[in-house]
C-alpha cells in the first residue's frame, strides 16, 4: 500500500488529495481527473472568472434573454431551489449582491440606504428559471454559487476517484471534505479518515476530530472575515432579508452522505438564531457540530462543552 | 396528527438529499436515456472474395464475388424517452460462385470447383426502421426490416428489452425475432432447384451483462434459431437439404478498461451446435486504444472453428443414395482466422471511421477433422464511414 497526496489551490483555498493504493499508477490518474474535475467547476461557476457559466448568467441580468444552461447547471439550480424552501427563504444564492455594501476591511457599517438599495436584488424567487436556461429579470441581480459550488466540486471529485477505481480516499477542498472508504492499514473498528475541525478563533487548533465515515463534512463559519465598529462584532454572513449580519452561531460543522447536503445545512444553521440553529440541527438527524459566540460547543460532534479560551 | 419536529427536519434532509442526488455526481447508475441529439451517417464498405487458384477450378474462370455496400443511417430522439432510427443500405453483387464440386479425371481424381457460368449480378436493397423506448430501469425497442433482391425477399419483425437491475450494474437483456423469406431463383444458363419457395426462421435471445469491477464487465448469451422452410441452396448442382434446421448458441464476453494504457480488452467466445451436426467455436480478441481524446484504434483478431455437417461431402458423387447431400464449402470442416484493424477519428461533430479485415481459411487450421473443399474462400472486406452528430 502506498499513499499518494496531491496538495494544490483551487477554489481560493488550499485543497489536497490523499489516496491509499495498491497501484500508484491508477492512482495517480485518479487523482488527475480529480484536480481537473475541481478545475472545470472553478471554470464553470466562478464569479470571478471572465467566461463563466456564472459570469455570462450575471451579465446577461435584466436584458431581457435567458442564458442557456446545461443539465448539470439546471440539477445544480433546482438544489439551491429546494435548499431555498426547506430554509424558508434563508439559503439565498441571489444574496451575494449584498456584499457591495458591506467593505470589511474598513471599520465603518454601511448606512441602511446603502443595504435597502441592494435588497430588491436580492430574492430567489425573481429567478426565472426554466429546465434549460436561467433569466435575472433585474440588472444588477447576481447568482453566486460560492455558497455550494466547493462542496459539489468536493463530492464530484469523490465520484472522479471511484470512477478510476480508488477504493480509500480523503478530500480536503479548503474545510470541504469527501472520504471515500476508509485509509488503508488502519485496524478494522476504528474505521473513517481521522479529520480535525478547525478551531473557530485559532487557526492551527481543532475544536474536535472525528473519524471520516464515507460521506462529506462541510464547515461554515463567521470567523474569517469582520468588521469591529465600537467594539461590536459584524460578521461577514449577511441575512438575505435584512442585508445586516446574522448573530448566530460562529461555527457550524455537519457530516452527510453528500458533502453538498452537509454544506448547505451548515449554511442554513449558520443564519438561524443560535436556538432555532441548534433545535433545526439536532432534528437533522446527522452528526454535527457548532459553536457559539462565547464558543460553548453543541452537538453530536462536540468533545467538551467549551472550546477553550479566547487567545 | 401532526408530525414531530423531528420527522419536519429528517423531512428537510430527506429533501436536500435526494433533489442532490440528481446531480451528475451522483449518478452512478445512470438510467437509460435516448439520444439527445441527432445522428446521420453514411458508409462505403466493399467485399471482395479472392480468385480460386487456377488449379482448383475446372478451365478458366476463377474469379469470385465483388459485393459493393452502400449504406446511410439516421438515429433521432422523438422525444424525452422516444427515439426512432432508419437505416438503408444498397448492395451490389457481381461474379461468380461455385456450382459444384467434381473430381478430376485428368488431374488423378483431385476434386475441383466448377464455377457458375454466367456472371451473377444482383442488387439488394435493404430497409430497416427501430423504435426504442426508454423508461428508468431498461429500454425496449421494435424493429421491422425489409428487403428485396431479383431472387430473394425478406420480412423481419423483431421486438427486444433490456432491464437493469436496481443497483445499475446488471443488464439483462432478451429479444426475439420472425422473418418470412419468399426465394424466386433467377433463371439462367443452368437449372435452379426450385423455382420458387419459402422459408420461416424464429429466433429468441437471452442475455446478461454484468460490471463485475469499476473496470470490469461480463456478459453471457444464449439463443435459439429454427429455419424451417427450403434450406436447400438454389443454385448448387447438387444440394438437398433438410427442410428444418434448430440452431443453439452460446457466448461468453469480458471486457476489461486498464487505465495506465488508456485501453479496453474485449475477448469473446461462441459455442455453436445445430441439429445438422455444424458445431462451431469462435475466439474473438480485440484492443481498443484511445489515442488522445480524439482517437481509436482498435485492432482485432477472431479464430473460427466449424465441424462440416453431417450431408457434407467433398464431391456429391452421381451414385448417392442418402436423402440428403451437398458440397457447398461453407458446410464443411475449416478453420479461419481473420484479423483487421478498425480506426475512428472524432472531429467536433464529425465522426469517420475505416476498417480493414482480412479473412482466411484453411481445413488444417480447424479444430475438427474433415476434408478440406477446395472451394473454401479468403475474403478482404474495407469500408470507410463518416457520420455527423448534431443537437
Amino acid at each position: 500500500m502506498v499513499r499518494v497526496e496531491h496538495n494544490f489551490k483551487a477554489m481560493g483555498g488550499p485543497c489536497s488529495l490523499r489516496v491509499d493504493t495498491d497501484d500508484k499508477a491508477a492512482a495517480n490518474m485518479a487523482v488527475k481527473a480529480a484536480v481537473a474535475e475541481v478545475a472545470r467547476l472553478e471554470r464553470k461557476y466562478s464569479r470571478y472568472l471572465n467566461g463563466s457559466l456564472t459570469n455570462r448568467i450575471n451579465r446577461a441580468a435584466g436584458e431581457g434573454l435567458p442564458v442557456p444552461i446545461d443539465a448539470e447547471t439546471s440539477a445544480l439550480l433546482s438544489y439551491a431551489d429546494t435548499a431555498w424552501r426547506e430554509s424558508e427563504g434563508l439559503f439565498d444564492l441571489t444574496s451575494g449582491v449584498l456584499r457591495f455594501a458591506w467593505d470589511f476591511k474598513s471599520d465603518r457599517c454601511p448606512e441602511q440606504c446603502e443595504i435597502d438599495a441592494l435588497l430588491p436584488l436580492v430574492g430567489w424567487d425573481l429567478v426565472r428559471r426554466e429546465q434549460d436556461s436561467v433569466y435575472l429579470p433585474m440588472a444588477g441581480m447576481e447568482l453566486d454559487f460560492g455558497g455550494c459550488v466547493k462542496e459539489y466540486a468536493a463530492d464530484s471529485a469523490a465520484m472522479q476517484l471511484r470512477r478510476y477505481g480508488v477504493t480509500s480516499a480523503l478530500i480536503d477542498l479548503a474545510g470541504d471534505m469527501v472520504a471515500v472508504g476508509a485509509p488503508q492499514g488502519v485496524a478494522t473498528g476504528t474505521a473513517g479518515w481521522p479529520v480535525g475541525i478547525r478551531h473557530p478563533l485559532q487557526k492551527d487548533r481543532a475544536v474536535a476530530g472525528v473519524h471520516m465515515p464515507e460521506g462529506g463534512l462541510a464547515s461554515s463559519g463567521d470567523y474569517e472575515r469582520c468588521l469591529l465598529v465600537d467594539g461590536k462584532r459584524y460578521g461577514h454572513i449577511l441575512h438575505p432579508h435584512t442585508g445586516w449580519p446574522v448573530r448566530g452561531l460562529i461555527a457550524v460543522s455537519v457530516l452527510a452522505e453528500q458533502c453538498l447536503v452537509a454544506g448547505s445545512s451548515a449554511t442554513i444553521a449558520m443564519l438561524k438564531p443560535v436556538d432555532e440553529a441548534l433545535k433545526w440541527l439536532d432534528g437533522l438527524g446527522v452528526p454535527w457540530l457548532a459553536v457559539d459566540a462565547n464558543l460553548n460547543c453543541h452537538g453530536s460532534l462536540a468533545l467538551s462543552q467549551h472550546a477553550g479560551k479566547r487567545e | 396528527m401532526a408530525s414531530s419536529p423531528q420527522e419536519e427536519r429528517n423531512k428537510t434532509l430527506a429533501a436536500l438529499t435526494s433533489s442532490a442526488l440528481l446531480l451528475p455526481a451522483y449518478n452512478v447508475a445512470v438510467a437509460d436515456a435516448p439520444p439527445d441529439f441527432t445522428e446521420i451517417g453514411m458508409r462505403y464498405s466493399k467485399y471482395k472474395e479472392d480468385d480460386l487458384s487456377a488449379k482448383k477450378v475446372f478451365g478458366a474462370r476463377s474469379q469470385r464475388m465483388d459485393i459493393d455496400v452502400a449504406q446511410f443511417h439516421l438515429l433521432a430522439p422523438v422525444s424525452d424517452d422516444w427515439s426512432v432510427a432508419l437505416d438503408v443500405g444498397w448492395e451490389d453483387m457481381s461474379g461468380a460462385s461455385p456450382w459444384f464440386v467434381g473430381e478430376s479425371l485428368v488431374d488423378d481424381g483431385e476434386p475441383k470447383v466448377a464455377m457458375s457460368g454466367a456472371s451473377i449480378e444482383d442488387t439488394r436493397t435493404e430497409v430497416s426502421v427501430t423504435t426504442r423506448y426508454y423508461f428508468d430501469s431498461g429500454t425496449a425497442g421494435v424493429n421491422y426490416t425489409y428487403s428485396d433482391e431479383d431472387d430473394y425477399e425478406s420480412s423481419a419483425v423483431s421486438l427486444d428489452g433490456s432491464l437493469n437491475s436496481a443497483d445499475g450494474l446488471t443488464t439483462y437483456s432478451a429479444s426475439v425475432s420472425a422473418s418470412d423469406d419468399d426465394i424466386t431463383p433467377t433463371q439462367g444458363k443452368y437449372p435452379t432447384n426450385t423455382l420458387s419457395a419459402t422459408k420461416d426462421i424464429r429466433s429468441a435471445w437471452i442475455g446478461v451483462s454484468r460490471i463485475i469491477s469499476k473496470r470490469a464487465l461480463v456478459r453471457f448469451g444464449l439463443s435459439y434459431t429454427y429455419r424451417d422452410g427450403y434450406l436447400t441452396d438454389p443454385y448448387k448442382y447438387k444440394d438437398n437439404r433438410p427442410d428444418e434446421r434448430k440452431e443453439w448458441t452460446v457466448s461468453a464476453g469480458y471486457r476489461h478498461f486498464f487505465v495506465e494504457q488508456n485501453g479496453a480488452l474485449h475477448v469473446d467466445y461462441r459455442y455453436f451446435d445445430d441439429d445438422w451436426d455444424i458445431a462451431s467455436q469462435t475466439l474473438d480478441v480485440a484492443w481498443i486504444q484511445n489515442v488522445g481524446q480524439d482517437i481509436t484504434l482498435a485492432p482485432f483478431i477472431r479464430y473460427y472453428a466449424q465441424d462440416k455437417a453431417k450431408f457434407f461431402s467433398v464431391v456429391v458423387n452421381d451414385d448417392i443414395d442418402s436423402e440428403y447431400f451437398s458440397d457447398d464449402y461453407r458446410l464443411s470442416a475449416f478453420g479461419a482466422f481473420s484479423y483487421g484493424l478498425r480506426v475512428n477519428y472524432d472531429i467536433g461533430n464529425w465522426s469517420i471511421n475505416a476498417d480493414a479485415e482480412r479473412y482466411q481459411t484453411d481445413e488444417s487450421w480447424g479444430l475438427y477433422s474433415g476434408e478440406e473443399s477446395p472451394a473454401l474462400v479468403d475474403t478482404w472486406r474495407y469500408g470507410i464511414g463518416l457520420s455527423y452528430a448534431f443537437k
